[in-house]
């Protein structure tokens, strides 16, 4: 019943060891709440003891471990990493700290504001873009992983200023109302439409499932879907 | 029954389905939300929370933090002591001011002690959001922890840890430490009237607002102006709030909020995160976007307040009601927001009642309104009493509804009244009578089938708000509203509102919102007024322009004809309400204690609908809204340690797509000759009865009165054991 959360107990799991605990400013108190919370663990101390050291060095290969981790928050200029990247079909060449995420650089370093931020702990899905074709949680990628792939954001949906069939079908059906949701929405249901062109409720509900909306228009969403398949 | 209103149908653009007139900016990524603006300089800035339920501050030393590079302010409640006036209001007023300046509890921006796990303790703005996080890191706090208290009812006991020193109810508008009392007849002799006296007890759990935008607030400084882009769901009441926590006038102060990714109740105040932003911004020099996590937005805003509600009813035999009597509690966190109220009793027809809540201070996070403040946990409770009355009785819980609920009367009349029309209409299209089961658990087997029901009427009163119209010699109308589209369309049905009233195409009507030194003031999206009283007052403003238009022409060359209105209308001494009545179907597995809808029907009358697009939505989405609180979403605390444990969307285990029920919306439309074309409340009305018809229907399918929300599988299999 209550779909993707409950089957998947072992993303589940990763999520409270490693993904989740993102801006998380509350101090910790002691072991038992780190206990009572996996996500008491901030993403500093996750990067910090994990992610930074390993994507550094695989990335660059000449950082130190022992560098990262004296200095891991005063980003000096050698410490930014190349990035290769193609979005909404433009190649762009960056200089990115391996601590930004996929949906921080979209958004900070390209101005790709449509992407948006959640929950930034892989819960909501607003941050969907996709990458290689496939949905991923932009929030949840570190930007160097996303090197040499294709992504594409709300921002690349629309050819020359005309949105695309999925888009119009949002405008028509009233699929966003506080509209914060809607472009993880759209781009997930682009990634289904693109397997399945005329999918029926019930695949466009299993498809959507990681997209959570809180004015739970569901329905509405899920009606634009439809009828973009079926007007194809 | 009903009043004889002509028939509504479709006007020239009010009551067609109407693309909202900012679609493609939602659908394209354009939309700039707060936390989408950037300003040349910008810093970020982050807050640091407390760790413990309870604790005092014994010393605050934050020189390494400011020492570290890159950071550019750090503030604590040594250096930076400002009073989060709407964060804390003695009776819970959210708009006096008087009560704002009488608070004897006062919330300040920063608090020593800390109160709830998640109270802000310092604030740091740097260069870019990792070096603010670093420095949090870097703040040493000694706390010493204090004892704390979670439950209400825990809390009132006399050896319980005091919140506050004076106690733990929460003080009333005149700083006295008192429940709210409402009484009416003798009680007692309400009671020795009936022929049969039922008790129940019935709670209800914290659910977080949860929109899907976490909460921000870009501060930036001109002299003595001070601009605030901010999710704000009540841009001239922020802007005012902002002004007197910080000793400015109001035009000192600018809130800008074009687009806002959802409110549900929790932001038509300024929020603590509005004054960390400015004063680290004026200490700083430079503009500052403070951004919010997702778990501080759970535990640092606010949600819906937990209850527990004790009821006791009397009844003759025939099923009238003789007297009703209820006693509850509200945890209000540490803090009293909003008032902690519980509605509900007021739907029914009974001369003897009797109601006492006391709004309670605990160590959990701060409760405040979430859509329908006080209804859906309310008539959760009510509406489960009574079903319960019915069947004691051998009712049929409609027959009883219809015998017992509030009806005009001499004394009160009321503009129209549609309710016995919305409950009639909702047991045709849903079949009542042949879905419900007789005797409720009769279903054989272990997946049981049931129906229930539930009822309500909101208030749909009528105020004061502003709009501006003007007119260019092009014969181009532009409105000017102090709304925030947070989610259901208010600047598209001020826009359709204004093209009816005025006579022209929607598209000949721009519509200029969320930016209070461009919009007049605007009562806030919340209490479902925007379109009653902001949508009035664009009435009659066009009203006033084409009377302008139609004495000296239209303006030629650069000239404008501009027309502005605050009207100030009332309802002639009638009570003005939206009615609407619930039936749903449920299987309840009584194996896996899962809970399954297999059908719904909300019937609604909600005056003359505008938009029927964007109301139907509003109905479905705050219906789902309460399935959630009926069935899954849940704040809970570790008893021990006084952590919460399920601050996010997948722990307080939020309704996803898979989860959504057929649902059927049915309108029942009248104009009662009241507000902008006969329109009413929409918004929060959804919500109200959710939770009881589900409880309802899980009852009847099960024979099992679930009295706790949620009603989660493991109350269902205990239920059962």
């Amino acid at each position: 019943m209550r779909g993707y959360s409950r089957q998947q107990p072992e993303l589940d799991a990763l999520r409270g060891e490693t993904m989740s605990a993102q801006d998380d400013h509350c101090e910790k108190p002691d072991s038992v709440v780190q206990y009572l919370d996996p996500r008491a663990q901030s993403r500093r101390d996750f990067l910090q003891h994990t992610g930074t050291a390993v994507v550094a060095s695989a990335a660059l290969g000449s950082v130190s471990m022992q560098a990262s981790q004296a200095a891991p928050l005063e980003v000096a200029a050698s410490a930014l990493t190349r990035l290769n990247l193609t979005v909404n079909g433009r190649a762009q060449q960056l200089l990115v700290d391996p601590r930004w995420t996929l949906v921080e650089v979209l958004r900070d370093q390209l101005d790709l504001t449509g992407t948006k931020i959640g929950c930034n702990r892989s819960e909501c899905g607003a941050c969907t873009v996709l990458m290689n074709g496939k949905p991923v949680y932009a929030c949840s990628q570190l930007a160097v992983w996303a090197d040499g792939m294709e992504v594409q954001t709300v921002e690349g949906l629309a050819q020359n200023g005309r949105l695309s069939p999925l888009q119009q079908a949002f405008v028509d059906n009233n699929g966003p109302q506080c509209g914060f949701c809607t472009s993880g929405q759209l781009m997930s249901a682009t990634a289904l439409l693109r397997n399945n062109p005329s999918p029926d409720a019930a695949q466009v509900r299993m498809a959507l499932v990681g997209n959570l909306c809180r004015c739970s228009n569901y329905m509405a969403i899920v009606e634009a879907v439809v009828a973009t398949g079926a007007n194809a | 029954m009903s009043e004889a209103f002509e028939p509504v149908t479709p006007l020239q653009t009010i009551g067609h389905a109407t693309a909202r007139v900012d679609a493609i900016e939602r659908v394209n990524g354009s939309a700039k939300y707060s936390r989408d603006i950037k300003l040349p300089g910008m810093l970020y800035a982050r807050v640091l929370r407390s760790p413990h339920p309870h604790a005092r501050i014994l010393s605050i030393d934050a020189s390494a933090a400011s020492a570290l590079p890159g950071v550019r302010a750090v503030i604590t409640h040594e250096n930076a002591q400002i009073v989060w006036g709407s964060g804390s209001i003695s009776g819970g007023r959210q708009y006096s001011d008087p009560s704002k300046d009488a608070t004897l509890h006062r919330r300040y921006i920063f608090n020593n002690p800390a109160r709830h796990v998640g109270d802000s303790i310092a604030a740091v703005a740097a260069v870019d959001r990792h070096t603010a996080e670093h420095a949090l890191s870097l703040i040493k706090v000694a706390y010493e922890q204090l004892p704390f208290v979670l439950e209400p009812e825990a809390a009132l006991a006399d050896a319980a840890p005091k919140v506050w020193p004076e106690g733990n109810v929460c003080p009333d508008f005149r700083n006295n430490l008192e429940p709210m009392v409402s009484n009416a007849g003798d009680i007692d002799a309400g009671f020795a009237a009936a022929d049969e006296v039922f008790e129940g007890r019935y709670d209800t759990a914290f659910i977080h607002n949860a929109q899907m935008e976490p909460r921000c607030a870009l501060a930036h400084w001109e002299g003595d102006k001070l601009t605030l882009y901010t999710p704000s769901q009540g841009i001239s009441n922020c802007r005012h709030d902002t002004a007197r926590d910080l000793g400015l006038e109001d035009h000192q102060v600018r809130i800008v909020c074009n687009y806002m990714g959802g409110g549900f109740g929790n932001k038509n105040q300024n929020q603590d995160t509005d004054l960390i932003a400015a004063t680290l911004s004026k200490r700083a020099n430079a503009p500052v976007m403070l951004e919010m996590s997702r778990r501080e937005d759970w535990l640092g805003v606010h949600g819906r307040w937990p209850t527990v509600q004790y009821y006791k009813i009397g009844v003759k035999q025939d099923g009238t009601l003789t007297a009703m009597q209820m006693r509850a509690y509200s945890g209000m966190g540490p803090y009293r927001k909003n008032s902690g109220g519980l509605s509900g009793m007021e739907a029914y027809a009974c001369e003897h009642r009797a109601r006492t809540i006391f709004p309670v201070y605990t160590n959990r996070t701060t409760s405040g309104n979430f859509r329908g403040p006080s209804e859906p946990h309310g008539f959760f409770g009510i509406e489960s009493m009574m079903d319960d009355v019915a069947f004691r009785i051998g009712m049929d819980p409609v027959q009883f509804t219809l015998k017992n609920m509030l009806r005009p009367t001499d004394a009160q009349p009321f503009t129209n009244y549609s309710l016995e029309d919305c409950i009639l209409r909702g047991t045709e299209l849903f079949d009542w009578s042949t879905r419900r089961q007789a005797i409720p658990g009769s279903d054989p087997g272990a997946i049981k089938r049931g129906a229930g029901f539930a009822f309500m009427m909101f208030r749909a009163g009528v105020g004061s708000s502003s709009a501006i119209v003007r007119v260019d010699s092009k014969g181009h109308y532009t409105l000017f509203v102090g709304v925030t589209d947070i989610g259901p369309g208010a600047k598209t049905t001020m826009g359709m509102i204004a093209a009816e009233a005025l006579g022209v195409p929607l598209a000949q009507v721009d519509v200029v919102a969320g930016d209070t030194d461009r919009c007049p003031y605007s009562v806030g999206e919340s209490g479902s007024r925007t379109t009653i009283m902001t949508g009035y007052a664009v009435v009659e403003a066009a009203k006033d322009l084409k009377q302008q238009i139609a004495a000296q022409g239209m303006p030629t060359g650069n000239a404008v004809l501009i027309a502005s209105a605050t009207p100030q209308p009332t309802t002639d001494g009638k009570s003005r309400q939206c009615f609407g009545a619930h039936f749903v179907e449920v299987e309840v597995d009584t194996q896996l204690g899962t809970t399954r809808i297999s059908k719904y029907v909300a019937v609604h009358e909600s005056g003359r609908i505008i938009n029927p697009q964007t109301t139907r939505d509003q109905i479905r989405g705050a219906i789902i809204q309460g399935i959630g609180q009926a069935l899954y979403e849940d704040l809970h605390y570790d008893p021990a340690s006084g952590q919460p444990l399920t601050p996010g969307y997948y722990r307080a285990r939020h309704l996803t797509h898979a989860d959504i029920p057929p649902i059927e919306v049915d309108f029942i439309e009248v104009d009662d000759g009241y507000g902008p074309f006969g329109a009413k409340t929409a918004g929060e009305a959804g919500i109200i009865m959710a939770p009881a018809a589900v409880a309802n229907a899980i009852f009847n399918a099960t024979g099992k009165r679930m009295t706790s929300l949620p009603i989660t599988r493991n109350k269902i299999l205990e239920a059962h054991a």
